[in-house]
């Protein structure tokens, strides 16, 4: 940094890029894990490239289009991953203060910030695909060091839709909704080529609707030449194409501190006096307070849950993942659907559960007030595993409920259900006993937190979803 | 007369002895204020009391209840507030007063009463649903300390109430503690505020070296410490000076 000018955007670039990496970075054995497996990883890639070093990689249509839909999920993904992380800057980073009141323009804070978003983002991604493409690259296909640019161009892309949809947002639905609307936005976003190509290829026959879009793509001529073609050409060093694509993503990123500098500013100040709505009661109030311990801890928790957009985020997620299940069951007549569906229900459950029971339990916020209390902690952490299951309940219900309806087979249904029951409660109670404490803010990173609980509860799932599924098998 | 507070041998130890051998008597119906150099094991003391450490060696008893026998009848009578504020951002007031009365297994009509008197008391009412994200650190600091008296405890620990509390939130503070006393409430404050403990409190106890070095009002620490006609300031730093 001592090179770059103080207060220059590519100072607080470099600045933000750090922290991006630094981010990234874990410590002690964790980080050593890391290290082995990108090692592993590695070793891999360049395995691959001597295997292909003699071999010519040309490119074609078929490859072309493999780039497009692979360009397309990645955009969706990251504008997810830059929708979350400008929400993080604008709401959670406590260092705008610092960098808004430092005699530099506005502008110039946009853009280290977006550099930043699409450094993670482009890290992210750079982790899973350079240590393949560039060992490729080097031992005699130079031309795909074009993947390296068509990666930048896709983040920068990405990180200006993603701020400009989280600025939009906070400038016509206010701070507060502006949080849940973008984390509900970012989770759809995320499932939604999934969710797409179910809807509109799901039931042609059993071939898979990924291979049905392909051949429609194929057959329309795409991947070959036009914009449709860009991105392959651009993996493979085309000069043009990669120009374009840059410059798209480029004046995306110059375009967007431009135009949103003052949607920036006013959603930073907005974001600082996000006092909630009050709503006076008056004599009511009494209705918040209840006799017993279970009422209070299931109501708090509820309210906690219910007001947390990160988690509002997950679960949407969840249910976005489940609906192409749901339709599935609707569409098959296959006499794999139900238990199929059977087993989707458990892990669905146990993953719902673990996480609702982690928010709960290990989540606390003031646990020194629950050490206080006069109360035995196992009764306060019984009644927070109860709500976490209630909370669950609902959305573990949908797919007992598809197997009874659609699938009709109300036995098979019942074993759903209690094998969903039994699995949800019992990856509940794995959290309850394994998971470390930790800060709600970290759920997003909890199975970082907890690797032991996060197996078991997969390793719960397996059995219970696996009996469920054969139970269901063999009662038809 | 009656004792809120009675420590016998008390000792803990993290990396290097933290407390060692404590004794300390507090009566019933005092502000008592507890001061000492930092690290010299206040708030060690105050959580080993609250339940929230586990003492290495000792006693604890709350009215006559042996805090490490029976935790939870001394929770129940005992109120805790740290520096930092136990709170929930995201619950009102009003919801986090609901939870803090559910732990404590208040009945729900008297819970209720007692959640609006304390909210007007401590000028909360208008704010009573608006969720504590957006509060002041003083604001925050008079929800937690409605938290604390809700269920009517016998003995309220404060552990540096005041610290970063504007001028008017401080005095509305130290009103509430001193009305607290004045119900025949027993209350325990750390301060650095030499000034707060002067003016406040019945009786001054310092800490220093894991042990208690005085303990008196304060014209009693002044005739210990030979600083007759000075500050507390000035009496402070000769009781603690050696240790």
């Amino acid at each position: 940094m001592t090179r770059l000018v103080p207060g220059s955007f590519a100072w607080l670039a470099s600045h933000e890029l750090r922290l991006a990496w630094r981010g990234r970075r874990r410590g002690g054995k964790r980080q050593a894990l890391a290290l082995v497996l990108l090692g592993l990883y590695l070793a891999a890639g360049m395995a691959v490239a001597y295997f292909l070093m003699g071999v010519p990689i040309d490119y074609r249509a078929e490859i072309g289009i493999g780039i497009l839909a692979a360009s397309v999920v990645a955009l969706s993904f990251m504008t997810t991953q830059a929708i979350l992380g400008s929400q993080q800057t604008l709401y959670e980073s406590r260092d705008l203060d610092l960098l808004l009141t430092a005699p530099i323009e506005g502008r110039v804070v946009l853009l280290a910030k977006l550099a930043g978003i699409a450094g993670a983002i482009a890290l992210t991604y750079a982790g899973l695909l350079l240590p393949v493409v560039v060992p490729v690259a080097i031992l005699g296909h130079p031309h795909l060091f074009g993947v390296v640019a068509l990666l930048l161009a896709l983040a920068l892309t990405a990180a200006a839709i993603g701020i400009a949809v989280t600025l939009v947002l906070a400038s016509v639905a206010g701070p507060r909704a502006a949080r849940t609307v973008g984390q509900v936005a970012a989770a759809v976003l995320g499932g939604a080529l999934f969710l797409f190509s179910q809807l509109s290829h799901g039931g042609q026959g059993r071939r898979s609707s990924f291979v049905v879009i392909f051949e429609d793509l194929r057959a329309w001529g795409w991947g070959e030449t036009g914009w449709s073609g860009l991105p392959g050409h651009a993996a493979f060093g085309d000069p043009v194409s990669l120009a374009i694509l840059l410059a798209i993503g480029v004046a995306l990123f110059a375009g967007t501190g431009a135009v949103l500098q003052r949607l920036f500013l006013s959603g930073y100040q907005d974001a600082g006096m996000r006092l909630s709505r009050s709503r006076p009661t008056g004599k009511a109030s009494a209705r918040l307070f209840h006799a017993g311990l279970f009422r209070p801890v299931l109501a708090k928790e509820w309210r906690l849950l219910a007001r947390d957009p990160g988690l509002v985020f997950q679960v949407i997620l969840r249910l976005v993942y489940l609906i192409p299940l749901m339709l599935v069951a609707f569409r098959g007549s296959g006499g794999l659907i139900a238990p199929g569906l059977a087993f989707a229900s458990v892990l669905v459950a146990t993953q719902l559960t673990g996480s609702f029971a982690w928010l709960a339990v290990s989540g606390e916020d003031a646990p020194e007030l629950i050490a206080v209390a006069p109360v035995h902690k196992q009764r306060v952490d019984q009644a927070k595993l109860a709500a976490a299951l209630l909370m669950a309940a609902p959305i573990a219900a949908l797919l007992p409920i598809a197997i009874a309806t659609v699938g009709r087979s109300p036995l098979g249904a019942l074993v759903s259900l209690i094998a969903t029951a039994i699995g949800g409660t019992i990856a509940g109670y794995i959290e309850l006993k394994l998971a470390k404490p930790g800060q709600r803010s970290a759920f997003a990173k909890r199975r970082g937190g907890s690797a032991i609980a996060g197996i078991l509860g997969m390793i719960v799932a397996a059995i219970f979803g696996g009996g469920a599924a054969a139970i269901v098998y063999f009662i038809g | 007369m009656t004792e809120a507070l009675r420590i016998r041998g008390l000792a803990k130890a993290f990396d290097k002895p933290v407390i060692s051998g404590l004794d300390l008597d507090i009566a019933a119906g005092q502000l008592y204020a507890l001061l000492g150099p930092n690290g010299a094991g206040k708030t060690t003391t105050l959580r080993m009391v609250t339940g929230l450490t586990r003492p290495d060696a000792g006693s604890i008893h709350i009215f006559g209840v042996d805090a490490l026998a029976d935790p939870i009848a001394a929770k129940a009578i005992t109120a805790w507030l740290p520096d930092e504020p136990m709170l929930y951002d995201k619950l009102s007031p009003l919801e986090y007063l609901a939870f803090v009365a559910g732990l404590w297994r208040m009945d729900p009509q008297v819970a209720s009463e007692e959640a609006e008197r304390l909210l007007h008391w401590l000028d909360l009412w208008e704010q009573r649903d608006t969720r504590c994200e957006g509060f002041s650190r003083g604001m925050k600091q008079k929800v937690a300390l409605a938290g604390a008296l809700i269920h009517d405890p016998k003995l309220l620990i404060l552990d540096e109430p005041l610290t970063g509390l504007d001028a008017a939130m401080a005095r509305a503070v130290k009103d509430a503690l001193r009305e607290q006393v004045d119900r025949g409430k027993t209350v325990i404050v750390t301060t650095h505020i030499l000034e707060v403990a002067e003016r406040m409190a019945d009786r001054i106890g310092i800490i220093g070296g894991g042990k208690l070095l005085a303990e008196g009002t304060l014209d009693e620490l002044r005739d210990r410490a030979g600083t007759e006609g000075m500050t507390l300031e000035d009496t402070f730093i000769r009781l603690t000076s050696g240790a």
